[in-house]
Formats: C-alpha cells, sequence, structure tokens
C-alpha cells in the first residue's frame, strides 16, 4: 500500500519533471543554448496563473491556453532580436548572456511581485480520489494528466508536423537543412519559443500544487538539468524517462529518508549517471 | 541562348574566410542535358557546388539561370528557382525515416498533400528499395539506399537541375551502375542534371558535356567523347600511359 503511494507520487511528480525539462531539452539540443531563464519562465508562468485566478477567478487549465502563446510570443522574440545575433558564438557566450537575462527577469519578478511565498488555493477545493489504496489530490491529477498532454503534444508536433520535422533536421543537419530550405533564424525562434511555452505551461501547473516566489526559479531549473543528464539529451521520449527516474528515486529517498535527504539522493545518481552513463537512459539520437 | 542554359556561371569568385577557393569559374549547363564536372580532390567541385546552391556566399562574377540573376540569393531562394544540391556524402537526416527525409526535401513546396504523395511515388518507383525501407530510419540504409534516399531527397524539391556531389563515393562498381541507370531515366523525363565525379570514366560516359577543374579553375570543356580521347585529360585523370 506505501509501495503503490510511492508509486503514484513518483507519476504525479514524475510526469511534471518531464514537462519541466522538454522545453529546456528542445532548446540544448536544437539551438546548442543552455537556456538559464527556463526557471524565471516557469516561475512567471506560475505568477500568471496565480494573477488570473485571483483577478478573474480562471481556473488554471484555462490559463495554459493563455500562457501558451503569450510565452511563445516571448520567446520567439527574445529568440529573434537578443540570441540569434550570438547564436554561432561558442556556447558560454549564449549562456552567459541568457544568465544576464535571468537575473533581469528574476530581478524584475523580485521587484514587482516581492519574493514572499504565494499559494494558489482553489476554492471549493477539489479533494482527493483514492487510486488502489493511495490518495491522490484531485488537482494534482489534473496536473499530472495535462503535462503529460504537453509532452505528448510535443512529440506529435516535432513528429508529424512540416516545421517539426525542419526542427529536427536543423538539429540533426544544420547544412542540410538549409539545403531543403529551411531558414534557420526562423526555425531557432519557433524552438526557443516553443522551450518557453513549454515552461510558461508547466510554471501554471507548479502553481497548483509547489508555493509560488522567484526564488524558486533556481531549484526548477536544477530538476530540468537533472532529468536532461538522467534521461538523455535531444528527446521527448528521454526528459519523460529521466522526470519519472529523478520522481521515483526523491520519492522512495523521502519516504526512507526524511524529505530533506530527497535532493541529496537525487544529485547523488546524477554524479553516478555522469560517471556511468553520461549519454542517459536514452542515448542522444534524434529529437524525437 | 540565356535561356537554353538552366545554370550559367561566369568569372565566379568564392571561398572561405580569407582563403579564395574559386578564380573566375566559367560553367554553363544546357536545359535537358547531363553536365559532368571532374577533377581532382581539392580543385574546388565541392566549393563550387555550395556556391551555386547558396550555402556560401559569391564574392563576384555571374551566377544565372534561364535570364535571371541569382548571385546573392539565399538557398531557399535558389532551391525556389528549381536548383536543388545532393550534398557530398549523402547528409541525410539519420535519425529520421526515409519518408521523413523525402518530405524534408519538400518543404519549401507549396504544393497540396496529393501532389506530395505522386511525387513521393515518383520516387519509391524509381528506387524501389527506397519503397521497401520507407519506414526505417536512414542511419540504418546502406551507403547505395542512402545515396538513394539522398538522390530521392532531392528529386522531392521538384527541381528543374540536379546537381549530384561524389555519385559513386563509396558504393559498389554494380550499385553506381544503377544510379547512373536512374539519372539517365530522370534526365530522359526532363531534369536537367550537374553531376560532380572523381570517376572520370563513368562521368564522361554519361554526360553530354563535361568540365575540367583544376586549382580553383574551368581548364578544359567539351563533350564527353572529346574529353575521353583527350590526351592531357587521360594522362591526369585517367591514369593512361601514353605509349
Amino acid at each position: 500500500m506505501q509501495a503503490m503511494q510511492i508509486l503514484i507520487n513518483a507519476l504525479v511528480l514524475g510526469s511534471l519533471y518531464a514537462c519541466i525539462a522538454i522545453g529546456f531539452s528542445l532548446v540544448w539540443g536544437v539551438l546548442n543554448v543552455i537556456n538559464l531563464i527556463h526557471g524565471s519562465f516557469i516561475v512567471l508562468g506560475a505568477y500568471l496563473a496565480f494573477g488570473l485566478y485571483q483577478s478573474l477567478h480562471l481556473s488554471p487549465w484555462y490559463a495554459i491556453f493563455v500562457a501558451a502563446p503569450l510565452f511563445f510570443a516571448l520567446g520567439y522574440v527574445i529568440q529573434r532580436l537578443i540570441l540569434n545575433r550570438v547564436i554561432t558564438a561558442p556556447v558560454l557566450v549564449t549562456l552567459t548572456l541568457t544568465f544576464g537575462l535571468d537575473l533581469i527577469l528574476n530581478n524584475a519578478m523580485i521587484y514587482f511581485f516581492t519574493a514572499d511565498y504565494r499559494k494558489l488555493t482553489l476554492s471549493p477545493p477539489l479533494g482527493s480520489v483514492s487510486i488502489a489504496g493511495a490518495v491522490v489530490p484531485v488537482d494534482r491529477l489534473i496536473a499530472t494528466a495535462t503535462a503529460l498532454l504537453l509532452t505528448g503534444l510535443l512529440y506529435l508536433l516535432l513528429r508529424r508536423s512540416r516545421i517539426g520535422r525542419a526542427i529536427v533536421a536543423v538539429r540533426l543537419d544544420r547544412d542540410a537543412a538549409v539545403l531543403m530550405g529551411v531558414h534557420v533564424p526562423s526555425i531557432y525562434a519557433v524552438a526557443f519559443g516553443l522551450g518557453a511555452a513549454l515552461a510558461g505551461c508547466a510554471g501554471v501547473l507548479m502553481a497548483l500544487i509547489f508555493p509560488i516566489s522567484p526564488l524558486t526559479s533556481s531549484a526548477y531549473l536544477g530538476k530540468a538539468f537533472v532529468v536532461c543528464v538522467l534521461g538523455g539529451l535531444g528527446s521527448v521520449s528521454g526528459a519523460l524517462a529521466g522526470g519519472l527516474l529523478l520522481a521515483l528515486v526523491e520519492s522512495v529517498g523521502s519516504t526512507y529518508l526524511g524529505p530533506s535527504h530527497a535532493t541529496t539522493l537525487s544529485f547523488l545518481l546524477l554524479i553516478i549517471f555522469l560517471i556511468l552513463r553520461p549519454q542517459g537512459l536514452v542515448g542522444r539520437k534524434g529529437f524525437e | 541562348m540565356a535561356e537554353q542554359l538552366i545554370l550559367e556561371a561566369k568569372g565566379l569568385d568564392a571561398g572561405y574566410g580569407e582563403i579564395q577557393v574559386l578564380w573566375g569559374v566559367d560553367l554553363a549547363v544546357r536545359r535537358g542535358e547531363i553536365t559532368a564536372l571532374i577533377g581532382s580532390n581539392g580543385a574546388g567541385k565541392t566549393t563550387l557546388m555550395r556556391a551555386l546552391s547558396g550555402l556560401i556566399a559569391i564574392r563576384g562574377g555571374l551566377y544565372r539561370s534561364g535570364g535571371d540573376d541569382l548571385a546573392g540569393r539565399s538557398a531557399a531562394e535558389i532551391l525556389a528557382h528549381g536548383i536543388v544540391h545532393v550534398p557530398e556524402g549523402r547528409r541525410l537526416f539519420g535519425a529520421m525515416s526515409v519518408e521523413e527525409n523525402l518530405l524534408m526535401g519538400a518543404y519549401l513546396r507549396t504544393a497540396g498533400r496529393a501532389e506530395i504523395r505522386q511525387d513521393l511515388d515518383r520516387v519509391y518507383t524509381t528506387f524501389p528499395r527506397l519503397r521497401e525501407r520507407r519506414n526505417q530510419q536512414a542511419a540504418t540504409l546502406s551507403g547505395g539506399e542512402q545515396q538513394m534516399c539522398a538522390i530521392g531527397r532531392g528529386l522531392m524539391s521538384a527541381p528543374q537541375l540536379l546537381m549530384i556531389d561524389e555519385l559513386s563515393l563509396g558504393l559498389s562498381p554494380l550499385l553506381v551502375e544503377q544510379l547512373v541507370d536512374a539519372l539517365r531515366v530522370l534526365n530522359k523525363a526532363g531534369t536537367s542534371i550537374l553531376l560532380v565525379e572523381q570517376d572520370v570514366t563513368i562521368a564522361l560516359d554519361l554526360c553530354h558535356r563535361a568540365f575540367v577543374m583544376d586549382m580553383g579553375r574551368i581548364v578544359r570543356e567539351g563533350s564527353g567523347e572529346e574529353l575521353l580521347a583527350d590526351p592531357i585529360v587521360r594522362d591526369a585523370y585517367l591514369g593512361v600511359l601514353q605509349e
């Protein structure tokens, strides 16, 4: 019975981790940019959900439909106007640039929203259901389903659509993609926009479960990193596998060792993977 | 006359960074013909292909197709003009399936699904092996199948001129013969071809006209038979000993 509870917790947390990581992994894989704003995008998404619920009483499920286009546009513009100028520079340059942008965005959030922790509390609460002896709050269940849906949508977009194929083509062989008539700067902007949209949506889902503060952004970014290393960079299935593995380890760790050691355990796992299996669970192939 | 030339370069200069590779290249490809470009390693053949497809900038000279000026155009614009480049080493998208690779070839086309489907079918008829392996990852194909897929991907852009860099590289003679036959059929159906080839015998046998490149310049041109009979070409590229 406890095992069931751990498994369900891991599934809930794991799908959210995957959702956090796929956008980060997409940008890293396609643009070779380690996007340090990703964590702040997630927090901004959470504030968006919080604000929409407080002011308009708009449920987070609907906030997703606001967040996705808004964050896509934000990411597209940032890539088009700023990042594309230095995209061919060594990875340290783009890393520093996203670090700077993250400082600006994060401090702007602290300035406007303060560093106080806030919590989006649904009223009336949705209660919880019991699945095979395990208790799961309904809002978490919906967040899990939405996270998995978003992950699946990205997979379908990359595999089945014309623009998705172009993104994968640019990742696999940039010059060959150019010969097919692909305009690489636009594809970069679309990929970065998708990454931002996924971060924003993940933030909306996070608002349902975790307290919101600009200070949490580095924790989200850290999770995205760990998931990418565990699962393997550059594939949706890798992010999913990495997210579930990380969540499973954390759930087991916090049950038996206490919540404070869950993170210790996950970073221990990270180090083990870096030494023994640096390509991650799902090896490096195309972004599929 | 200009309308009969699907590709015309005059005094073309191009290179990488500070290094100039092409020095005043003159090249003409007639509509409906197979034109070969031969020359030793490092002569600048691949650089010329990259310049003609817009991958690297043209620094000087004229580049026209059917009377339209193509110098300074982007790769996408040149492709839209009907000139497609099948690059050396195939450069397939390895993690994609054969069919996804072929569909990437049609990326710029605004044609409807039915028309793309029809062209896909035509490629599969030209290369039946690709139909068998349509759902297989391109990276797992044999060398010959990869070349078929690369040519097929080029054809999916519905080109007027197919530029193929190193058709026979790393392939068995039997496979090369199959590919050469396929090119003949494509050419009969109306596609003009510019073929870069190390194997001079194959190239000169297949082509209507040929150009010989050396040190970034065109040093000879003529029909396939003329060049095959040319003692200097025989000496330099065919390794035939003079008696």
